[in-house]
């Protein structure tokens, strides 16, 4: 070993704190690990967020036993944050607390009792059949999650789809990333991003908003931050958030907006761009149109009406906070005058009532200024879960589309999927199914008899929660959870199905910049805990005897006799790829697994052939001679070919959106904002986190951040026990008096499982028409000291037998 | 024993001889520093009383803006128990 535990802990402190401000320290976390010795390291991806960081994981007599960074991926570069360089305790038998049997209970009352999977999945088999013969097809659902492996997904919904012939089929990151789809949609034709991290590298101007990467994405943060320090004359960066977090720390510019101003805020850099013709015309001649609506085209002339609104002096007016004609003005030549520029963004703006027009208002600026498509410009939506893209987005996780981006409502679409699956034309129905708050809302109602969620936890993150926990602890909702760890979810089930953890089985993650990436099964999960795939699949079949329908088993049958760690996800993972990706524009049939074995890190879509993805696949989407899919619909000579499947003038549209506040504001009787998110150590509901003692240690509970002049005139000091109480419930938590959030705004970590700290009992669950993603990040709330500090203790779901 | 991560951050000026007189601080270890004043330190205290005690005395220090904690370590101390108490996690 060649650190003492002290000395570990030492440098982790120091490289916490230097993270925060951008110092980079002579060693890093990756030499830690390495002084575990392994007899073999395996290949994957970090499993803690969106960025896809590759990775090895140490094996030594058949257990994890470190993880270190690979240094030729061109995700990382080797880094690792605290997450990535400890999850591994949660692998195998190294977690005490790890689901190993499958358990049931016939009441949401009774405590679990251990059974058989056989017995599991016959029960699980009896209820969905006994839903759909008494109350239809549409009273059955699949809840998934972003953190489920490609062709999890794609079998779930598959079965779901064709088998169950319902569109209820959708996942958490309807809660995170609709927004960015709807934008990328409506404003580029398109979903995912143009570019790719690479960007990082060659931007002159980062535009980072609502994101407190630092702590979300630290690996990337770390790019962005690198490249600030190594050029700091030349290399602006932007920071608009209402909070100010450790991402502001490297800014030169930070505008500190009053929550859900940002669209008037965004509109206003426009105005800017456009009155001092700093937008680029050619791009705009060539690429673009205006729109009002998808069937509305309008000129420039009216767009520039319309940004008459958002002077830099009304902007100003409406935004509060820091912001100063002055202050917008620079940005927006910031933004439009550098060589390349990046927006970054993540659920600042994504999770608002109006998260799709905030998209498309940075989209805007991008347009109108001709940053896309070149080196170091890009309009880049960070993706919060290392499998929201990959599995989600392009394999037909939400309710309204299928896989390789077809939308359930297009009928020659469906029919496609239909043939390639070999089920009979009309087997899937027209209709998109529930979205998510809609899906717990007819679970509230009774209207969804038996749901299936899988690796993820509703009961904790679905706003306003407590509304929704009732539905979900009805006794005639039958309730399957699929997970690894008890969680505020599996507390309401009838039967919990224990699974096998990230490298306790095989599949593909597909990361923020459109990258597949492959991990192998390295060591064994603990107990009886299965594959999803297995599941899934062995769930079907007894399914298709209970419904008495042959057209549930043809669409496992490609899939029988497959051994389940490898061959059975490859084989899945052949057929989304060779069949159902082939002339989409993701297309992946080149990432075969063979391929990304060979690669470091994985492949970039488009990727059609082999040839192109041993390359990486694509870097840059749309470029002729960069993309193949730009040469191949090439409508005429121009670099840019704007291919995507949404826009039939296949240009990017500039959109007119006005300025919405959140649907709820402060007022006499709830006068602060409320924000939520992230805090560096935990991750979303802490299931898999808390159950990591460094980063439990290191943050053990959530707190309620107020700043300093509010908390003045509260009376409150640093480590109250203050009640932060909404129309829909409240928490009690000690706060952290700190220039942190605005005046006016308080803020709170969202990841502790403790009742009184559950900060989504008190969040509002108004959400966008268009996306469907709830407003997470705004409504009102009231605050006051209960008592002074109180000795705390951390909290974890923990399983009842 | 706790060990804390933070950013002390002191006037830009007076960069130089603020880390010395940081330095003299036992328990403290000064890893990096930028030319904005941001300074990195590990604080190592005996309990979370002592630490707290060696911050009030950082604060006070001539040319020091801010003491920020941006990690925090007291696993001697903290036991992760289930609300009824019981099971520690190791
Ligand atoms: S930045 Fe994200 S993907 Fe990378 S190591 Fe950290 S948690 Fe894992």
């Amino acid at each position: 070993m060649g650190l003492s535990r002290r000395e570990f802990l030492k440098r982790t402190a120091a490289l916490t704190a230097a993270s925060y401000v951008g110092i980079n320290l002579p060693f890093k976390n990756e030499n830690t690990s390495q002084a575990s010795d392994a007899d073999s390291w395996h290949k994957g991806t970090c499993r803690l967020c969106g960025a896809g960081c590759r990775l090895e994981l140490g094996v030594k007599n058949g257990k994890a036993v470190a993880l270190r960074g690979i240094s030729d991926s061109r995700t990382n570069y080797g880094y690792l944050c605290m997450k990535g360089m400890l999850f591994y305790k949660l692998m195998g038998y190294n977690n005490p607390d790890r689901l190993k049997k499958p358990l049931y209970r016939k009441s949401k009352k009774e405590p679990f009792k251990e059974i058989s999977w056989d017995e599991a999945l016959n029960i699980a088999a009896k209820e969905f059949a006994k839903a759909v013969k008494n109350h239809g097809n549409n009273s059955v659902a699949y809840y998934g999650s972003g953190q489920a492996l490609t062709e999890e997904t794609y079998l779930f919904q598959k079965i779901f789809r064709g088998g169950l012939r319902t569109n209820n089929v959708e996942g958490n990151p309807r809660l995170c990333m609709a927004s960015a789809v709807g934008g990328y949609l409506t404003s580029f034709g398109a979903d995912e991003p143009i570019g790719s991290y690479t960007n990082f590298e060659r931007a002159s101007c980062f535009f980072i908003i609502g994101s407190n990467m630092a702590e979300a994405h630290p690996v990337l943060f770390r790019r962005v931050m690198r490249r600030k320090l190594d050029n700091r004359e030349t290399v602006k960066v932007i920071n608009a958030d209402p909070r100010v977090s450790p991402t502001s720390r490297i800014a030169d510019l930070h505008l500190q907006f009053k929550p859900g101003t940002d669209l008037a805020l965004l509109n206003a850099m426009a105005h800017v761009i456009v009155k001092e013709k700093l937008y680029d015309e050619t791009f705009l001649k060539n690429y673009a149109t205006f729109r009002m609506g998808k069937k509305k085209e309008v000129s420039f002339e009216k767009y520039k009406e319309f940004l008459k609104d958002y002077t830099p002096e009304k902007a100003a007016d409406i935004c509060g906070g820091n912001i100063t004609p002055e202050k917008i003005r620079t940005a927006a030549l910031w933004f439009a005058k550098s060589e390349g520029t990046v927006s970054i963004w993540t659920m600042g703006i994504n999770q608002r009532k109006r998260g799709v027009w905030a998209n498309n208002l940075i989209h805007n600026l991008h347009i109108l200024t001709g940053q896309l498509c070149r080196p170091g410009a890009d309009s880049f939506s960070l993706t919060g879960q290392p499998n929201a893209c990959g599995g989600v987005r392009e394999g037909g996780g939400l309710c309204h589309i299928l896989p390789g981006h077809r939308l359930v409502k297009k009928d020659k679409l469906r029919h496609q999927v239909e043939k390639l699956w070999g089920i009979p034309q009309g087997r899937i129905p027209p209709k998109p199914g529930y979205h998510t708050i809609a899906m717990f809302e007819a679970v509230n109602l009774g209207k969804i008899k038996a749901i299936w969620i899988n690796c993820t936890s509703p009961a904790q993150s679905l706003p306003n929660c407590d509304k929704y926990r009732k539905g979900m602890s009805r006794e005639d909702v039958f309730m399957v959870v699929t997970d690894i760890f008890p969680t505020k979810t599996t507390e309401l089930a009838n039967l919990v199905l224990p699974t096998a953890f990230h490298f306790e089985k095989t599949g593909v993650y597909g990361c923020t910049e459109r990258r597949s990436q492959l991990t192998v099964k390295a060591v064994d999960a603990p107990g009886e805990a299965k594959p999803d795939v297995w599941i899934v699949r062995e769930w079907a079949l007894k399914l298709s005897k209970e419904l008495n329908d042959p057209v549930i088993k043809k669409c496992v049958e490609p899939f029988l006799g497959k051994e389940p760690d490898y061959e059975l996800p490859k084989a899945i993972w052949d057929e989304y790829t060779q069949k159902l990706t082939k002339g989409r524009d993701n297309d992946l049939r080149g990432a075969t697994y063979e391929v990304l074995k060979k690669l470091p890190d994985g492949v970039q879509w488009p990727a059609p052939t082999k040839e192109w993805a041993l390359k990486g696949g694509t870097d840059i989407k749309f470029v002729r001679g960069l993309d193949p899919l730009a040469d191949k619909h090439a409508k005429d000579q121009k670099p840019y070919q704007f291919y995507g499947p949404a826009h039939p003038d296949k240009k990017l549209w500039i959109w007119l959106r006005p300025q919405r506040g959140p649907e709820e504001m402060p007022d006499s009787d709830y006068p602060f904002y409320l924000s939520t998110g992230r805090v560096i150590d935990h991750w979303h509901t802490s299931s898999m986190t808390g159950r990591i003692p460094e980063l439990m240690r290191a943050n053990p509970y959530a707190y309620v951040e107020i700043n300093p002049k509010d908390a003045k005139k509260l009376g409150i000091k640093p480590g109250d026990m203050v009640e932060v109480a909404s129309r829909r419930g409240k928490n009690i938590l000690p706060a952290k008096v700190y220039v942190g959030p605005c005046e006016g705004m308080v803020f709170v970590y969202w990841h502790d499982q403790k009742e009184s700290r559950m900060i989504n009992r008190v969040t509002k669950d108004a959400f966008d028409p268009g996306s469907k993603e709830p407003e997470f990040k705004i409504c009102a709330c009231k605050i006051r000291k209960v008592s002074g500090p109180k000795p705390l203790k951390p909290f974890l779901v923990e399983m009842k037998t | 024993m706790p060990i804390g991560g933070f950013i002390v951050n002191v006037h830009p000026d007076h960069l130089e001889n603020s880390i010395r007189d940081l330095k003299r601080i036992s328990g403290l270890e000064v890893y990096g520093s930028d030319e904005k004043g941001n300074v990195v330190v590990v604080l190592e205290a005996d309990s979370s009383k002592a630490m707290e005690e060696m911050v009030e005395k950082i604060m006070k220090m001539e040319n020091v803006l801010s003491v920020g904690l941006t990690y925090f370590n007291v696993e001697d101390e903290i036991e992760i128990q289930e609300e009824q108490g019981k099971k520690t996690i190791h």
